[in-house]
């Protein structure tokens, strides 16, 4: 690990977010790095500060007091203990902010069941994802030419990815490199859309169970597809739709 | 507090879930807003929009949900009482915007003490960071949470609290405790 990297990397090692692995690389470099030794210091001392200076504001208890009043109140209108003769305003009243309960409940009940979704392969492929934009380190082979980067990442795995470049799509190549996932190399093929990086992950198509076809983990969106053999997954802050079109286009060009 | 009466379990499992969040509630917002009596009627709004909505929430972490909507009580009074400090989300307007490090006359005084000087000059980030780096610092959550109650990428998380450190490691008034807590 260089000290570009771990200037980078560095912060994220101090919130506790880095993986064991990275984690222990940058250990490794600031023990042989007084600079970045220095920086992490000022990280922490930062942290430190802030955590002894700065005032946490708590609840004034008059405020817990209008608190509980407001749900006393809030709760006896909207959920009254069934009595006979209120049955019918309870409806009539309940029927609103029922549906507005219920489109909020679908919003939340999406957002949640996005939230968990995460097989360890779509994690995995958005912790490649962060630790190359995060690193810096994009790509191995610079080049919007799919006729160098196809023969560049065959030379140095078992399978030959598609590549394609789709710049009149919008979704320009700007290069590939060699990445880890489930244990073996992996071609990451990298494409830009406007400002997001966007990596794809391809591999021959495994064995397991089927990936669901998109996710969103620590928002970043995943999308999965796969043809003639080869499954891919892109990875991005980019939205869904934009994936999702990427995967369609390499899936065609893969099956072509 | 205990439960008064059998039929009240829907309050009290709101009670269980948002009070004690209310603290947590109370410092978002406060340094949302940088005013105490501000700070307690957007709470006091975001309880009673949560209290409509309390029926949707399944479970789970109720601090980053309730936080998710003192949020948006915090930015809609905003919207409404200082729409000059609600800028758009995206990354080069907040870049843009205005640097309140540069104080007035108070506020220059203020800095001579040293204990409120890092206080002073969070509230000074601008809205964008000051509220990623509150939810880290102070409240210590997680990323993908932080991006959950914001609603940016996780990405975007890490580059405004790399940003929002930035600012405040080199603002001046820290460094001039810096060196004298050094010297």
């Amino acid at each position: 690990m260089n000290c570009n990297e771990a200037i980078s990397l560095l912060p994220v090692y101090s919130d506790g977010e880095l993986d064991p692995v990275q984690s222990a690389e940058i250990e490794k470099h600031v023990l042989g790095c007084a600079d970045c030794a220095a920086r992490r210091d000022e990280l922490a001392s930062l942290r430190s500060r802030i955590r002894t200076e700065v005032p946490y504001h708590a609840a004034p208890a008059a405020l817990r007091e209008r608190v509980r009043a407001a749900i006393a109140r809030g709760t006896s209108r909207s959920q009254p203990a069934r009595p006979a003769g209120n049955r019918w305003s309870w409806l009539t009243g309940g029927a609103l902010g029922g549906s507005a309960a219920t489109v909020f409940a679908w919003f939340i009940g999406s957002a949640i069941l996005e939230w968990q979704v995460g097989t360890d392969l779509v994690s995995e492929a958005v912790a490649n994802h962060a630790r190359a934009t995060l690193g810096n380190r994009l790509t191995d082979v610079a080049s919007s030419d799919q006729h160098t980067v196809k023969p560049w990442l065959s030379a140095r795995l078992d399978y030959s990815p598609p590549v394609r470049d789709f710049s009149a799509d919008g979704l320009p190549l700007v290069g590939g490199r060699l990445d880890y996932l489930d244990g073996h190399p992996v071609a990451t093929l990298v494409y830009k859309y406007r400002e997001h990086t966007i990596d794809v992950f391809v591999r021959p198509a495994g064995t397991g169970k089927p990936a669901p076809k998109s996710a969103t983990l620590r928002g970043f969106n995943v999308a999965h597809g796969s043809a003639a053999g080869m499954e891919c997954w892109a990875v991005s802050d980019a939205g869904p739709e934009v994936l999702a079109s990427l995967v369609t286009h390499l899936t065609r060009a893969a099956a072509e | 507090m205990s439960a008064s009466s059998p039929d009240e379990s829907g309050p009290t499992r709101f009670e269980q879930a948002v009070l004690p969040q209310l603290d947590a509630a109370y410092n978002l917002a406060r340094w949302l807003t940088r005013n105490g009596s501000d700070a307690e009627d957007v709470v006091q709004d975001a309880c009673e929009r949560a209290l409509k909505y309390f029926g949707a929430f399944r479970g789970g972490d109720a601090k980053a949900w309730f936080l998710t909507v003192v949020r948006h009580a915090c930015y809609d009074w905003l919207k409404r009482n200082r729409p000059a400090e609600v800028v758009p989300g995206d990354q080069e307007t907040i870049e843009n915007a205005p640097d309140l490090t540069s104080a007035t006359p108070e506020q220059v005084a203020l800095r001579n003490s040293s204990s409120a000087a890092l206080a002073e000059a969070i509230a000074a980030l601008p809205l964008g960071y000051r509220e990623v780096l509150i939810l880290r610092e102070l409240e210590e959550l997680p990323y993908r949470e932080i991006a959950r109650v914001v609603d940016i990428p996780i990405g975007t998380v890490m580059s405004r609290l790399a940003r929002a450190r930035g600012l405040l490691q080199r603002s001046p008034v820290l460094h001039a405790i810096r060196e004298r807590s050094a010297g």
